[in-house]
């Protein structure tokens, strides 16, 4: 039991081939890209997907900050998609691997950062002292402020690992409690089960608010820095 | 412009690639620009792009039974073991495999139960009304530019028909011409009479003066003769011829008084 909980969480090699790579790739198969000038159905909707998450996500950044329009799209496409399809069962979800949040928050996080840096570097350096404090609490609050700066790309990583791994597990230890009370009381496992319909249609809306968030506040930080 | 900036590249790559005095004049300065931006020297567009329309998307897809095995399957079993085959094959199947263990009842089975039961309940419901979500985007987009064509085409006939109109009026623009032409007549002829009339009026004065001048010195010339008679005669009465003169006036009027007393007076 202690050793099936976590292997829907090793990264999946068969025979010794690491097919993570392949695992990655897989979700751009459902985005097809338009071709003609009308679509088929599913291009319709993505086109029209994208188009309402583009006006929401980007309509706050000046010039310099839409041209990372694409990697803001693609990000909450992938993070959406992978998170929706590790639903499935026997499906392993790359966003659950810290490592992979870590290379996607980091990247984009000091990209956003030394961005402001290079280009407004008095603005950025004036975040880290926010309007309006007392004179005596400003070295503490400076202290403070770049340790919250510092933070961020690992907050993004672990809220998005947590959030995702936590669904999964508990929907594994659900499902697991669920099968034992199947033998012993049908009764008590019908009420589990209704728990884990109930949770199954949690984790639909975060897999797809976690990927928003992540989206949003890299946004955010674009938005600080432009 | 972009097969010319990438050609421009891979000619400057590769001289021998292609004959520079085939390419334009303009063309180094683009060259030298884009050669510090396109280091790589791919050649796009190889290919003969494609000269006939693309063949049309089938409009729906091919049927499924489970959404899952494709009608065709069921059809290529029918001859063998009828209509109740193929469900006889995959029963047997699931529980070959259930019974063997090949696939091992998990936590993760009731998962999927849940999971897949959540999304057929989700797909059976919502599923045709995101089709018909979808073709409405899609006919909004044709409805969009069909506007645009009709507005178009209705703009063009608009035009044509004022330039029909325009022309139709062009023909009646004689009348203008007309009136204004009799206008001008009119004008001519009324000035005409109106100074033949001032001519005679000038003459009428001047004849008219003529004749007075002459009647005036008529008259003067009567009064003077009248006065001069006048004068004359009176200077011929003496003192004498008046005295005898008054007396015998006197005696017929003594005359008369005696005849006229017998009358009565009226």
């Amino acid at each position: 039991m202690n050793e099936n909980l976590f292997a829907s969480f090793i990264t999946p090699t068969i025979v010794g081939i690491p097919i993570v790579i392949l695992i990655i790739m897989t979700p751009s198969i459902i985005f097809p890209s338009p071709t003609r000038l009308i679509n088929n159905r599913l291009t319709s909707l993505q086109q029209w997907l994208v188009q309402l998450i583009l006006k929401q996500l980007m309509s706050i950044h000046n010039t310099k900050g839409r041209t990372w329009s694409l990697m803001l799209i693609s990000l909450i496409l992938f993070i959406g998609s992978t998170n929706l399809l590790g639903l499935l069962p026997h499906s392993f979800t790359p966003t659950t691997q810290l490592s992979m949040n870590l290379g996607m928050a980091i990247s984009l996080w000091a990209a956003a950062v030394i961005k402001g840096f290079r280009h407004k570097t008095k603005a950025s350096l004036a975040h880290f002292l926010p309007q309006g404090t007392p004179i005596p609490l400003i070295p503490m609050l400076v202290i403070i402020e770049t340790i919250s700066l510092f933070i961020q790309p690992m907050a993004l990583a672990v809220r998005l690992t947590a959030n995702i791994t936590a669904g999964h597990l508990l929907m594994h230890l659900i499902g697991g409690a669920t099968l034992v009370l199947t033998s012993i009381s049908p009764a008590t496992a019908s009420i589990t089960f209704i728990i884990l319909t109930l949770l199954t249609i949690l984790e639909f809306a975060v897999a797809l608010i976690q990927a928003y968030v992540f989206t949003l506040l890299v946004s955010l930080y674009l938005h600080d820095n432009t | 412009m972009l097969s010319r900036v990438v050609l421009s590249a891979a000619a400057t790559a590769a001289p021998c690639l292609k004959n520079p005095a085939v390419l334009g004049p303009g063309f180094y300065i683009s060259a030298i620009a884009t050669h510090r931006v396109l280091q790589a020297t791919r050649i796009f567009h190889t290919g003969q792009p494609s000269l006939a329309p693309l063949p049309p998307l089938p409009e729906y897809g091919g049927k499924v039974r489970f959404g899952l095995i494709p009608e065709e399957f069921f059809q290529f079993l029918y001859p063998k073991t009828g209509v109740t085959g193929p469900y006889v094959l995959g029963t047997g199947l699931i529980l070959y495999c259930l019974s063997k263990e090949i696939y091992v009842i998990s936590p993760e089975t009731f998962t999927a139960i849940s999971t897949i039961g959540l999304l057929v309940y989700g797909i059976k419901k919502y599923g045709a009304s995101v089709g018909e979500f979808a073709d409405k985007l899609n006919e909004q987009k044709i409805a969009q530019l069909e506007e645009v064509k009709q507005a178009s085409i209705k703009q063009i006939q608009d035009a044509i028909d004022m330039e029909k109109s325009q022309q139709a009026l062009v023909q009646k623009r004689h009348y203008l011409f007309d009136v204004q032409r009799n206008n001008i007549a009119m004008a001519l002829e009324v000035t005409y009479r109106e100074r033949l009339y001032r001519v005679y009026k000038e003459v009428k004065n001047r004849l008219d003066y003529h004749i007075s001048v002459q009647n005036m010195m008529h008259r003067k010339e009567q009064e003077h003769m009248i006065n001069w008679v006048e004068k004359h005669v009176v200077q011929s009465i003496s003192a004498q011829q008046e005295k005898e003169t008054i007396a015998k006036c006197i005696a017929d009027l003594k005359l008369l008084a005696k005849k006229a007393k017998a009358q009565p007076v009226l």
